[in-house]
C-alpha cells in the first residue's frame, strides 16, 4: 500500500516540465505490474491524482482499475470516471503512453455501448480523438470507435466533422479498414456521395494478403453508390488494386455485380424485377434502402442522358422514355432535379415541353477563381507531399535493395513502381 | 441543462444556428449522463435543422426520439412532418404542414420563420426551372392561395394570362461578382509563369 | 462534293430532282439466271440454301424454293454425292413428282462404284508411297482430295490436300494445294484456314497469275465478311482485278465482289474513301457495272439522294437474305449504313428540320428521333433535337468552358488519387515494416 502513497507522491511531483514527465513514465512503466496487482485498492488514490494536471499518472491508475470484465452497474459508475478523465487529460502527458491511452478509450467506447447509450460516447470520444492525434493527417486507432459511436446514435453530422480531416498517417491498417467503411456509411447517410465513394474506394483498393470482411462489404456499397452517383459501375478494380481483391472481391459480391449489370441496360422495369426477386438478399446485407435509392437514381440518369439529346422534349415524351406513369410524374422528377443542380433546365407547363439548357457556369466569377485558386494550391501541397515521400523512399535502403536486387522473388512486385503510376510522377510546379 | 444558448439564438431570431447549438448541447448532457430526453426541446431541435435545411440530421434525429416522446408531445411529431414532406419532395405538402399546427408560442417564431424562407426558397425554384406554370400549381408551391399567388408573382414582373390561366415567369438574372482582387490575378499569372518556363 | 464548311439550314435548298427511273431488281430473284452464275458445289450450296430459307418463310416464296430444290437436285444428280442426294430428296418430300422422286438403283451404282474407286486409289497411292516417287505420292492424296470431295467428305478431303504439302515441288504445286484447301474450307464454314491458306498462298516466291490473285482477294474478303471485319472484307473485294471473271464460279460470281464489296465499303468506308477507292476505281467499276442497283444506291448515296439509296437498298434486301454468305451480314450493314447516312445527312447543318429529313429517310418524325437519339447518346452526332419545333440543332461545344471543367474535374481526381495512393503507400510500408520486424 505503502508504494502506491509513494506513487502518488512521485506523480504529484513530476508532472510539469517534459523532463520530468519523461522520468514519470519510467517510473509509472515499473509500478505497472504492481497497480494491476491490485486494482481495488485503487479507487481511494484516484482522488489524490488530479486527471487534468496529473494526466500520465491518472492514466496509469485509471487503466490499471478498470481493467477486466465489468457488469452494467459497473459501467455506469466507471463511465463518468472515464468521461471525466478524457475531457480534460493533457494531451501532451497522455501522448507518453498511447496504448494505455488507447485502452481506457476503448473500454470507454465499450461501456457506453454496454449501457446501450451510444450517444453518451460521442463528445468524450471525439475528444479523445483529437488529443491522441499528433497531427490532423494522423488516423489514430481512436477514429473507426468514434465514427462507430455517431452512427449508433444516428449522429452522422458530427462525424463528417473528423471525415473532412486529410488522413495520410496510419497506425494499423485495420483502423483504416474501419475508419473508411464507417466514414462511408456517415456519407451514404449524409448523401455525400462523392466522399462516400472516395472512402469505400480506399477499403477496396487497400495492399491486403487476404481478402476479409470489412472489404467485401465495402465494395457492396461501392457498387450501390456509384450507380447512384455516376449512373454506372465498372466492374474492373484498378490495378493497384491487390491481387486478392482483383481474384476475390466479385465472387463475394454477385448479386451486386449481377445489380449493376441490369442497371446498364437503363431498363426500369426489368431493373426492379430484379431488385425484387433478390430483395432478401440485398435486406439481408442491410443495403436495401440504399439500393431502393439506386432504383430511384435511375430515372435520374435517364433523363439526365435526354437532357444530352433534346433541346427541347414533352413531358409526355420523357414520361415514355424514362417509364414514368405519367407527365405530372415527370414533371415532378425534372423539377427535383433542376432544384438540386442536377440538370439545367426550364418546364414549359402550358405546352407541356421541357427545354434542356446548357451549364450557365461561365466560369468568371470570383468564386469561381477562388475555387481554382484553392484547388491549385492543394495539389501543390499535394505534390510537394508526393515528392517527399519519393525522396524519402528513394534513400530507405530496403527499398533500394528491393529495387537493385529483384533476385529477391515475388517480394518485389509489392513495391513496384506501378503503385504509383496513376499519378504523374512529377508535377510540374 | 443550460438552455442559455439557445434561448438568446431564438430571442435574438438567429435561427440558423439552433441546430449547431442543440447538437453541441445534446451532446455536452449526453457525456454529463444526464437524463436529458423527457426535456429536450425535439421541436426546436428538428425545425433548427429544417431551417438550415439539413433535412438528413432532421431525420436522423427524428429516428432517435424515443417514441414514448413521440407519442406524448403531438409538437415535435407536427414539427417531423415539416420535414417528412420535404425529405419526399412533396413540396406544397410543406405548406400544409406548417399552417395544419398550432405551434407553442416559443417555436412560433422559428415556424414563421421558415416557412418565409420557404416560401422564398420555393419562388426561386420556380423562377429557374418554369417558364410558364398554372396559376394553380403556382399557389400550391407557394402555399397561398390563387389570389395572393398571383399577386405576390405580379409583383416579381410575372405575367398572367387570364383565359388560360397561365403565368409567364420572368427569369431572374442572377448578380453575381465578377470583379477581381488584383492580387488573386497576380498568384494565377505566377502559376501560368511557372508552368511556362 | 457540297462544301461542308458553308453553314446553312436544310430547308428551302435545292431539291434532289424527282427520280422517275424504275428501279431494276425489286422482282423476285430468278433462281435460273442466278444458279447459271456458279458451278459446282457452290451452286448446289447456294440452291439448298434458297430453299431452306424459303421454306422458313411465307408462302409466296414456296415456288422460289420448289424452284431451287429442283435445280439442286438436277446439279446433284450429275455428281457423286449420294447422301446429298438423299438430303435433297428428303427435303422435296414429293412435292415435285414422279421425276424428283428418290432413286435408289443411282444411289447403289454411284456408291458401289465410289467403292471400287476408293480400293483403286488407296493401291495406287500405297505404291507411289513404297516407291518413295515424290510427285507420284502428291498426285495421290490430290486425287484422294477430289474423291473425298466429290463424295462430300469434306474434312478427310481437307486432310489429304493438306497432306500434298510435304511433297510439293514447285510455287505451283503449292498454289494448287491452297487453292484445294480454300475451296473445302468455304464450304466447311472454316474461315480461320480460309485466312491462313490465303496468306500462305501469297508467300510463294514466284509471281502469281493475275487470275489466282483475283480468286485469293475474293477468298480473302469472304473471311474478313464472315469474321464481321467490313472494312477489311471491302478492301479485299475493292481490289480483286477484273480477270476473275467467271473463273472462280465454284465460289463467288463477279456480282457477288460488287455487291459484297460495294455494300460493305458503303458501311466501313469514310467519304473519301468511298470516293477514292469505290466510285474512283476504275477496276471495281467493272464489277458495279454487272450489278447496277448496287452502283447507283453507292452513287446515290455520295450525292446524297438518301430516299433513292434506301430504296434500293431496300428492293435489294430480300434476296441478299437468300445469299449464303451475306445473309447473316446485311441487317449489320444495312444499319450501318443507314447511320452514316444520317450522320452524313446531318454533318452540314446548322439546323435540320426533322420532317424533311424524315421524308429524305422514309421514317416517321417520332421514329427519327430515337434513331437520331442513339446516335447523339453514342456521340456520333454532335446536335440536340428540339421535340417540340422538330428541328435538330448542332451543338457547338463552348471550348473555355469545356476546357475550365476537364480542368477542374483532372484537379479534382489528381486531389482524390495522390491523396489514397499515399494511403496505399503508408500501408505497404506498415506491412513492410511488420515483416521487416518479424523476420529480425
Amino acid at each position: 500500500m505503502g508504494s502506491i502513497e509513494n506513487l502518488v507522491t512521485q506523480i504529484q511531483g513530476l508532472s510539469g516540465s517534459v523532463d520530468d514527465i519523461a522520468h514519470l513514465h519510467n517510473i509509472l512503466k515499473i509500478a505497472d505490474e504492481s497497480l494491476h496487482a491490485e486494482p481495488s485498492a485503487l479507487s481511494s488514490v484516484l482522488d489524490q491524482v488530479d486527471p487534468a494536471k496529473h494526466s500520465l499518472g491518472y492514466l496509469y491508475f485509471l487503466e490499471a482499475f478498470t481493467f477486466g470484465p465489468v457488469s452494467k452497474e459497473q459501467a455506469l459508475t466507471l463511465i463518468p470516471i472515464l468521461a471525466r478523465f478524457i475531457n480534460c487529460c493533457d494531451a501532451q502527458q497522455i501522448r507518453f503512453a498511447p496504448d494505455k491511452f488507447v485502452s481506457v478509450c476503448k473500454r470507454f467506447k465499450d461501456h457506453v455501448l454496454l449501457i446501450e447509450s451510444p450517444l453518451r460516447g460521442v463528445s468524450p470520444m471525439r475528444a479523445a480523438v483529437r488529443k491522441l492525434q499528433t497531427t490532423s493527417e494522423h488516423l489514430t486507432t481512436l477514429h473507426p470507435d468514434f465514427l462507430l459511436l455517431c452512427i449508433l446514435s444516428k449522429s452522422y453530422n458530427i462525424g463528417l466533422s473528423v471525415l473532412e480531416d486529410d488522413i495520410f498517417d496510419v497506425d494499423q491498417p485495420r483502423d483504416l479498414f474501419l475508419y473508411c467503411y464507417y466514414g462511408g456509411m456517415i456519407c451514404i447517410g449524409q448523401k455525400r456521395f462523392r466522399k462516400a465513394l472516395e472512402l469505400l474506394h480506399n477499403v477496396v483498393t487497400a495492399p491486403m494478403n487476404t481478402i476479409n470482411a470489412i472489404a467485401v462489404e465495402a465494395y457492396k456499397k461501392y457498387i450501390l453508390v456509384s450507380l447512384i452517383h455516376y449512373g454506372q459501375f465498372s466492374t474492373s478494380l484498378p490495378k493497384y488494386a491487390s491481387s486478392a481483391a482483383q481474384r476475390n472481391l466479385k465472387n463475394f459480391c454477385q448479386p451486386y455485380i449481377e445489380l449493376a449489370t441490369t442497371y446498364s441496360s437503363g431498363k426500369i422495369a426489368e431493373f426492379k424485377v430484379y431488385v425484387d426477386t433478390n430483395r432478401e438478399k440485398f435486406d439481408n446485407d442491410k443495403n436495401l434502402g440504399l439500393v431502393k435509392q439506386v432504383v430511384s437514381s435511375m430515372y435520374k440518369h435517364n433523363i439526365q442522358r435526354l437532357t444530352q439529346t433534346y433541346l427541347t422534349l414533352s413531358l409526355q415524351d420523357i414520361a415514355n422514355t424514362v417509364q414514368l406513369g405519367s407527365p405530372k410524374e415527370a414533371e415532378m422528377h425534372v423539377l427535383q432535379m433542376i432544384q438540386d443542380g442536377e440538370i439545367f433546365a426550364t418546364i414549359n407547363q402550358k405546352d407541356g415541353m421541357v427545354r434542356f439548357l446548357e451549364d450557365p457556369e461561365q466560369y468568371k466569377t470570383c468564386q469561381m477563381i477562388e475555387r481554382i485558386d484553392s484547388s491549385i494550391q492543394r495539389i501543390m501541397t499535394l505534390s510537394r507531399k508526393l515528392n517527399a515521400m519519393d525522396e524519402l523512399m528513394s534513400y530507405d535502403p530496403l527499398y533500394l535493395s528491393k529495387v537493385l536486387f529483384p533476385q529477391v522473388g515475388r517480394e518485389r512486385q509489392r513495391f513496384d513502381f506501378d503503385d504509383f503510376d496513376t499519378v504523374p510522377q512529377k508535377f510540374p510546379i | 441543462m443550460d438552455f442559455g444558448d439557445l434561448k438568446e439564438a431564438l430571442a435574438s431570431q438567429s435561427y440558423g444556428q439552433i441546430a449547431d447549438i442543440c447538437d453541441h448541447l445534446m451532446l455536452q448532457v449526453a457525456a454529463e449522463g444526464v437524463a436529458f430526453q423527457e426535456e429536450w426541446p425535439y421541436a426546436i431541435h428538428l425545425l433548427g435543422h429544417i431551417y438550415a435545411d439539413d433535412i438528413n440530421s432532421a431525420r436522423f434525429l427524428w429516428k432517435s426520439i424515443p417514441s414514448s416522446i413521440k407519442e406524448s408531445q403531438p409538437e415535435v411529431v407536427a414539427a417531423w412532418k415539416i420535414g417528412q414532406h420535404l425529405w419526399t419532395r412533396d413540396y406544397a405538402a410543406v405548406h400544409e404542414a406548417i399552417c395544419g399546427f398550432d405551434w407553442s408560442q416559443e417555436v412560433r417564431g422559428l415556424v414563421a420563420s421558415f416557412a418565409e424562407q420557404y416560401t422564398k426558397r420555393m419562388f426561386r425554384l420556380l423562377s429557374s426551372a418554369y417558364s410558364t406554370i398554372s396559376l394553380q400549381d403556382a399557389a400550391l408551391f407557394l402555399g397561398m392561395s390563387e389570389d395572393d399567388a398571383a399577386n405576390y408573382v405580379l409583383q416579381q414582373g410575372w405575367d398572367f394570362d387570364p383565359t388560360s390561366r397561365m403565368l409567364t415567369v420572368k427569369q431572374q438574372q442572377a448578380v453575381t461578382d465578377q470583379k477581381l482582387d488584383p492580387s488573386k490575378l497576380q498568384r494565377l499569372t505566377e502559376y501560368v509563369f511557372q508552368l511556362e518556363h | 462534293m457540297e462544301p461542308e464548311d458553308e453553314i446553312y439550314e436544310n430547308g428551302g435548298g435545292e431539291q434532289p430532282p424527282p427520280r422517275s427511273k424504275p428501279i431494276i431488281s425489286g422482282e423476285q430473284l430468278d433462281v435460273e439466271t442466278y444458279a447459271s452464275l456458279y458451278r459446282d458445289r457452290t451452286k448446289v450450296a447456294r440452291l439448298l440454301f434458297i430453299a431452306d430459307r424459303c421454306d422458313n418463310e411465307a408462302m409466296p416464296l414456296e415456288a422460289l424454293g420448289m424452284e431451287a430444290l429442283r435445280m439442286a437436285y438436277d446439279e446433284i444428280k450429275k455428281g457423286e454425292n449420294t447422301q446429298l442426294f438423299r438430303e435433297v430428296v428428303g427435303k422435296i418430300r414429293g412435292r415435285l413428282g414422279d421425276k424428283y422422286e428418290m432413286d435408289a438403283a443411282w444411289c447403289e451404282t454411284v456408291d458401289r462404284r465410289a467403292e471400287q474407286k476408293k480400293e483403286k486409289l488407296e493401291n495406287e497411292l500405297n505404291s507411289y508411297r513404297t516407291n518413295l516417287i515424290k510427285e507420284s505420292i502428291r498426285m495421290g492424296y490430290n486425287d484422294f482430295g477430289d474423291f473425298h470431295y466429290a463424295h462430300g467428305a469434306l474434312g478427310d478431303a481437307f486432310k489429304s490436300y493438306v497432306r500434298t504439302r510435304d511433297y510439293c515441288t514447285t510455287s505451283k504445286h503449292i498454289i494448287s494445294m491452297c487453292m484445294n484447301a480454300i475451296l473445302v474450307s468455304i464450304e466447311m464454314g472454316q474461315f480461320t484456314h480460309v485466312t491462313s491458306y490465303v496468306s500462305k498462298a501469297e508467300q510463294t516466291p514466284d509471281a502469281l497469275d493475275p487470275i489466282t490473285v483475283a480468286k485469293l482477294r475474293c477468298a480473302a474478303g469472304l473471311a474478313h465478311l464472315e469474321t464481321k471485319k467490313y472494312k477489311l472484307a471491302a478492301r479485299k473485294f475493292l481490289e480483286t482485278g477484273p480477270e476473275l471473271g467467271s473463273h472462280y464460279n465454284e465460289v463467288i460470281a463477279p456480282q457477288d465482289v460488287a455487291t459484297y464489296g460495294g455494300l460493305c465499303a458503303l458501311a466501313s468506308f469514310d467519304r473519301t474513301e468511298l470516293k477514292n477507292k469505290v466510285i474512283d476505281n476504275l477496276n471495281f467499276r467493272n464489277f458495279l457495272e454487272l450489278v447496277p442497283e448496287v452502283r447507283e444506291l453507292i452513287n446515290d448515296f455520295y450525292s446524297s439522294h438518301y430516299a433513292s439509296c434506301l430504296e434500293y437498298l431496300g428492293n435489294l434486301k430480300p434476296n441478299l437474305l437468300l445469299d449464303i454468305h451475306l445473309h447473316d451480314h446485311v441487317e449489320t450493314l444495312y444499319d450501318q449504313i443507314r447511320h452514316k447516312a444520317l450522320i452524313q445527312y446531318t454533318h452540314p447543318f446548322v439546323s435540320v428540320d426533322l420532317r424533311m429529313m424524315a421524308n429524305a429517310f422514309k421514317t416517321s418524325v417520332a421514329g427519327l428521333e430515337k434513331e437520331l437519339e442513339a446516335l447523339i447518346t453514342d456521340n456520333q452526332i454532335q446536335a440536340r433535337i428540339d421535340s417540340h419545333n422538330k428541328i435538330l440543332y448542332a451543338r457547338h461545344a463552348d471550348q473555355r468552358n469545356a476546357t475550365f471543367q476537364r480542368v477542374l474535374q483532372t484537379g479534382s481526381e489528381f486531389d482524390r488519387d495522390v491523396r489514397s495512393m499515399l494511403l496505399r503507400a503508408n500501408l505497404i510500408k506498415y506491412d513492410h515494416n511488420l515483416r521487416a520486424s518479424r523476420k529480425l
